[in-house]
Order: structure tokens, then C-alpha cells, then sequence
């Protein structure tokens, strides 16, 4: 018989006769037999390809690290330092060499009465002693403190508050929900009981509370902030948990004699990275409303230290004369947690493609 | 649904207690006693101690103070209103928040709707984008920013609504406060009854109904709306605490004599009596709104009902 026949039931193979020049060599090197496609490529550079694919999300990115930097560059480039005080170089508008030429940001302002009746222009710039070669690219408040220096010395103050506190929930949420979720039992129930309590009292009060007993300042914030932010990320990671648990690459190594430690944070966790990636990015804005917020009420960071929160709380008591003053600082929050929405949106449709929205 | 109903409210309870223990701790740690004044003497301070009951053991302190604010009893403000009782301070101030945060809620949810109904009736598209981009700012900016601008906009500049909200026209004087308020609601809503709204005009029952010959605002409303509406009941939990925090600083900016203006003076002037009565205040509204919102789901889809007497929770 020969060898290139086949044998089959319902089909007569052997009419067909099959030649060796009926097949053409390609080669044997391994990676041809691959699909290139998309076997090759890792989890990873997926992500990456998905994410660049969102435009938002990119501009968002983008615009995102432009800020960071600028809270780390920002406050040293001005030449003004963010606690100098010059009382008579108090509430002078915008000035930025080269502008003032096309008529913009010249530090003159416009002074008007309520409901746009009677204004007149002014320069302080002008009108002050020794000011005629002074620039001051936002303008200052009304102590005469540089309000760009303030400005991105309160960007790097609210995202060092956001992400420590984000990322010190992550790890707390995250073991949280993942013990839970392993053991299961009574030791979930106690610990779901426990949550519940803790989710029933509202983020503002428990923040109110812990910035009563304890000084006002950075470690507060952020305290307050992670006491009530490890929530949302405990859920997350249980349900997650529950789902894997019973999947076979547990029992797998289970089998081999691993320990519960090892399954919870070496064989599960990174299963679920992508869903805490995710919620991590969402939580930041969040983290830098709250802070913004408490600020505003007074139990912020205290002067002359300024976040964001703050500096808009100082500009609102003469938002209507001096409106410069409250607008950096509002357009760095408002963008800040723009990109991050936008940031969090891509990575949450890039990491799980089945999230993503219609 | 009986033994649901029973552990929820049964967990309120328990969080209410929580917070009551915690708030009396508080008031334990902190620093001086009321009677303050060099001119007491030894005498008279243990006579004050004795009138009010502060020289009683701590357990028994506290189940009087536990029997005070469960009947809302948050005795006297010590800086903003000095010897004035603090439920007399609330009398006016509880209705015209809920005024406020009621028309902010209902204007929120009417706009939120159509908003998200048309953006999904008009999938990508114009309007869609539109919808998409309110839906992000709206989520992404706190609403003091929104506050802010109108306030400088609409009432400085043109003039067209008074700058700091009054007795005398209190309708007018309160539609930015409400406008800035509602803005995290519209987008929340919008965004969510979009996303189900899509799903649900792309179900196999709407097929059904559609070739059954229905069409125009009947197939809207009454059939993809209706089933659309169920998961919108999740997101009113985080429109409540978006209200409150929101309420703190827009009657504050706009000069609102409601809770929030009181909550944040109370705050800013130490006044610790008023700040802990306001804090409770706020938990026990809290803790009530998420136990309905939490009752209704299960009452609305019968999917959770029937899941949460599977797993006995």
C-alpha cells in the first residue's frame, strides 16, 4: 500500500493517490510555524497596543505626566519660592515676558462692579515702585507670594497625598479581600460584617473625626484617606478571589503542596493585577477630590504648605476681583482628575478588552 | 428577602451604635472640661459635675449620652451660636438643604435621563460624543469648580442671578447652587442609563416587541426604558455621598444657611459639640439612604432577591 494513502469509512481514500510533488517544502525553522499574529505577543504588549489605540486615554496620559513634572520642575524655574512674602507686590495680576508685547498677560487687569456695570484697566506693575522689571507668570496673592511656584508646589503636595494614600490602600484593600475570599467560612463572614460597618459610615465623617483628634498635615490626610478609601478594592479583589479560587491552576498547585500564602499572592494575585491596576487609577482622583475638599473646609494642609484644595480656598475669598488667582490652581485640578478618569477609562477597556463600553 | 431585610437593618443598627461609641470616645479625648473658668471654685465644679451628670462612672455617661442622640438631642453650640440649643439651630437649616439637595437631585436625574436616553437612540453620533464628554467632566470635576464658575459667570459678571443666595428670593437665589450641585448626577446618570439603555435596545425582547409593530415613545418608555431604569438604582448610594460633600462647599461658596454651611463653620471654628451632632447627623442619613437604596434593588430585580436567599446572606 502505499504510504501517502488513507483509510477511511465513508470517503474512498484510496482513489486518491497522493504524490510527494504534491506538497511544497516551506522550511522547518520553528518561529514560521508560529501564529504570528497574536501568539507571539505577551499580555503586556497587548495592553500597550489597546491603550494606544485610545486616543483620550493617551492625550489624557500625556497631559498627566506634562503635570507631574511640572510639580517637580514647576516650583524651581520661577525663581520665587513658595513661602516668600513681598506685601507690596501683593495681588499683581499675570505677566510673562514676550506676551505682555501681544497685549496678553501684561499684568494689567481689569477692576469691575458687580452685574458688569462701571470697570477700569490697572497695572500694579506700572504703579509700584521697583516692580517695572518684575514677572510674576500667574500672578501673586495677596500676601505677594508667586502664585506658579504655589501652584505646582500644591500639584506636587495633592498627588504625593493621592498616591500614597491610593497606594496604601491597594495594598490594604487588596489582602483584605484576597484572605477573604480564600478562606472563606466564618473568617469571611466576620471580616464582610466588619466592612460592612466600616462602608456605612460616610468617607466625610470618618475623615471629619480622625482631622479633629489629630493635627492637621500631610499624614493626617493621607490617614483619613486610606482609613476609608481600602473598600472599594477589598470588594474587588474577593469577588475576584471567589471567581479563581476554584480554577484548576489553584487546585494545580495546591496539589504540589503550596501554601495558602503562596496561592493567595503568587498564584492568584497576578490573575487579578489588572482589575487592581484599574481600580488603583480610579481611586487617585478621587483621592485628590477628597483632599481638594477638605481643604476647601478648612481641614487641609496648613500654611503657609499649600495643596491644591488650599490654594483654591485662599483665591475664593477674592475669586471676584482677582480672578487669576483661583484659576491655576482650579484648571491643574479640574485637568488632574480629567486624565486620570480618562487614564483609568483606557487602561480598564486595555487591560480586560470585554469591559470595554459600547 | 425576610432574613435579608432582617440582617441589613441589623448591620445599620450595629454601624449607628459604632458610630455613637466612637463619637462618645471622642468627646472623652478631648482636650479640657466645659467648666473652664479660674473663678470656679473646687466646690462649684463638683456641684456643675454633679448637676450634669459628669461625675457619674463612664458606662453610665454613656448610656444617657447613647439615650440623648437617639432622640436627636445634641444639647448646646459653644462658639457659632453660644447657649443656643443645636436642634433649634437645624430647624431651619434641615429644610432648606433638602429643598436644595431635592431639586438638585430631581433636575439631576430629569436632565441625566434624556441626556443618556438620546445619546443611546443616537449611538454614536453628534449628540452621543456630546453626551460622552458632559459625562466625563461632569464625574471628573468637583462640583465647587462647577459652583465657582457659575457663580463668576452667571452672577458677577452678567448679572443674572444674585450672587449669594437669600431669604427673600429663595427659588431664584438657589437654581446655581442647584445647577452646580446636580452636575456629578446628570453625568452619573447619563453615562449609566447610555450603557444600559444600549444594552437593553439590543436585546432580543426589543426585536420581539419591535416586529410586534410598536414603535415611537411607547417602545421607548414603556419596554427599553423600564428594564433600563433597574441597575440605575446602584449608582443613587454614590449620589448621596456626592450630594452631601457636595453640599458642604457649595452652600459655603453660595452662603446657604443650610447643614452643610453649619458642618463646615462648625469645623473651621472648632466648635466640637456642633461638629460631632452634624457628623452623626450626616452617618444616621447616610446609613438610611444606602439601607432603602439596598432594600429597593432587592425589591426591584428579582434576580438579586432570588440570589441573596440562595447564599442565605
Amino acid at each position: 500500500m502505499n504510504k501517502y494513502q488513507i483509510a477511511s469509512d465513508n470517503f474512498d481514500m484510496d482513489s486518491i493517490e497522493f504524490l510527494p510533488n504534491d506538497f511544497e517544502f516551506i522550511g522547518n525553522k520553528p518561529e514560521e510555524h508560529i501564529d504570528s499574529n497574536f501568539a507571539s505577543q505577551d499580555y503586556w504588549k497587548d495592553v500597550f497596543i489597546r491603550f494606544k489605540k485610545n486616543k483620550g486615554a493617551v492625550i489624557g496620559f500625556i497631559l498627566l505626566v506634562f503635570i507631574t513634572i511640572m510639580a517637580v520642575i514647576g516650583p524651581m524655574v520661577s525663581g520665587y519660592t513658595f513661602d516668600q512674602q513681598k506685601i507690596e507686590f501683593q495681588d499683581f495680576a499675570p505677566r510673562v515676558p514676550g506676551l505682555e508685547k501681544i497685549g496678553v498677560f501684561d499684568g494689567s487687569e481689569v477692576m469691575r462692579s458687580p452685574g458688569g456695570g462701571s470697570s477700569r484697566v490697572i497695572n500694579k506693575y506700572k504703579t509700584t515702585e521697583g516692580a517695572a522689571d518684575v514677572y510674576y507668570w500667574f500672578g501673586t496673592d495677596n500676601l505677594g507670594r508667586d502664585i506658579w511656584t504655589r501652584t505646582w508646589m500644591g500639584t506636587r503636595i495633592s498627588l504625593i497625598i493621592a498616591v500614597s494614600a491610593v497606594l496604601i490602600d491597594m495594598a490594604i484593600g487588596m489582602s483584605y479581600g484576597l484572605i477573604a475570599g480564600y478562606f472563606g467560612g466564618w473568617v469571611d463572614n466576620i471580616m464582610q460584617r466588619v466592612l460592612e460597618v466600616v462602608n456605612s459610615i460616610p468617607t466625610l465623617v470618618i475623615v471629619t473625626l480622625l482631622m479633629l483628634v489629630f493635627k492637621p498635615g500631610l499624614f493626617t490626610i493621607i490617614l483619613a484617606l486610606m482609613v476609608s478609601g481600602w473598600v472599594g478594592m477589598s470588594r474587588i479583589a474577593r469577588a475576584q478571589m471567589l471567581k479563581l479560587k476554584e480554577q484548576e491552576f489553584v487546585l494545580a498547585s495546591r496539589t504540589f503542596g503550596a501554601g495558602s500564602w503562596h496561592i493567595i499572592f503568587s498564584e492568584v494575585l497576578p490573575n487579578i493585577i489588572g482589575q487592581i491596576i484599574t481600580n488603583t487609577m480610579f481611586s487617585i482622583p478621587n483621592a485628590i477630590f477628597t483632599e481638594a475638599f477638605l481643604s476647601f473646609v478648612g481641614l487641609g494642609i496648613p500654611a503657609p504648605q499649600a495643596s491644591l484644595g488650599s490654594l483654591i480656598s485662599s483665591g475664593y475669598n477674592s475669586f471676584t476681583t482677582h480672578p487669576y488667582q483661583i484659576l491655576p490652581p482650579l484648571i491643574v485640578l479640574a485637568l488632574l482628575m480629567l486624565c486620570c478618569n480618562m487614564v483609568a477609562d483606557g487602561l480598564r477597556d486595555a487591560l480586560d478588552p470585554k469591559m470595554a463600553q459600547m | 428577602m425576610k432574613k435579608y431585610i432582617a440582617e441589613r437593618l441589623g448591620t445599620a443598627f450595629v454601624t449607628i451604635l459604632v458610630i455613637i461609641f466612637v463619637l462618645f470616645a471622642m468627646m472623652q479625648f478631648m482636650p479640657g472640661s466645659p467648666f473652664n473658668d479660674e473663678k470656679l471654685s473646687r466646690e462649684l465644679i463638683e456641684k456643675l459635675n454633679e448637676k450634669y451628670g459628669l461625675n457619674q462612672p463612664l458606662y453610665v455617661q454613656f448610656f444617657k449620652y447613647v439615650k440623648n442622640v437617639a432622640k436627636f438631642d445634641f444639647g448646646i453650640s459653644y462658639v457659632i451660636n453660644k447657649n443656643i440649643s443645636i436642634n433649634l439651630m437645624l430647624k431651619t437649616r434641615v429644610p432648606t438643604s433638602m429643598r436644595i439637595g431635592l431639586q438638585a437631585v430631581s433636575v439631576g436625574a430629569v436632565i441625566g435621563l434624556l441626556l443618556g436616553i438620546i445619546a443611546a437612540l443616537k449611538h454614536n453620533t453628534f449628540w452621543d460624543n456630546l453626551t460622552t464628554v458632559i459625562s466625563v467632566l461632569g464625574v471628573s470635576v468637583p462640583s465647587y469648580v462647577f459652583a465657582l464658575l457659575m457663580l463668576y459667570t452667571f452672577a458677577y459678571r452678567l448679572g443674572w442671578f444674585p450672587l449669594l443666595y437669600t431669604k427673600t428670593e429663595p427659588f431664584r437665589s438657589s437654581l446655581l447652587p442647584t445647577f452646580a450641585l446636580s452636575m456629578f448626577t446628570i453625568a452619573s446618570i447619563a453615562r449609566f442609563t447610555r450603557t444600559e439603555m444600549l444594552e437593553v435596545l439590543d436585546s432580543d425582547y426589543m426585536l420581539l416587541v419591535e416586529s410586534k409593530g410598536i414603535s415611537g415613545p411607547a417602545l421607548i418608555f414603556r419596554h427599553a426604558l423600564r428594564n433600563a431604569l433597574i441597575p440605575i438604582v446602584t449608582v443613587l448610594g454614590p449620589l448621596v455621598v456626592g450630594l452631601m460633600t457636595g453640599s458642604l462647599v457649595v452652600e459655603k461658596i453660595f452662603s446657604i444657611p443650610g447643614m452643610g454651611a453649619l458642618m463646615t463653620a462648625a469645623i473651621q471654628a472648632n466648635d466640637y459639640n456642633v461638629t460631632i451632632a452634624m457628623t452623626y447627623i450626616y452617618s444616621v442619613m447616610y446609613i438610611i439612604i444606602m439601607l432603602v437604596v439596598d432594600l429597593l434593588y432587592g425589591v426591584i430585580d428579582p434576580r438579586i432577591r432570588l440570589a441573596k436567599e440562595d447564599s442565605g446572606e
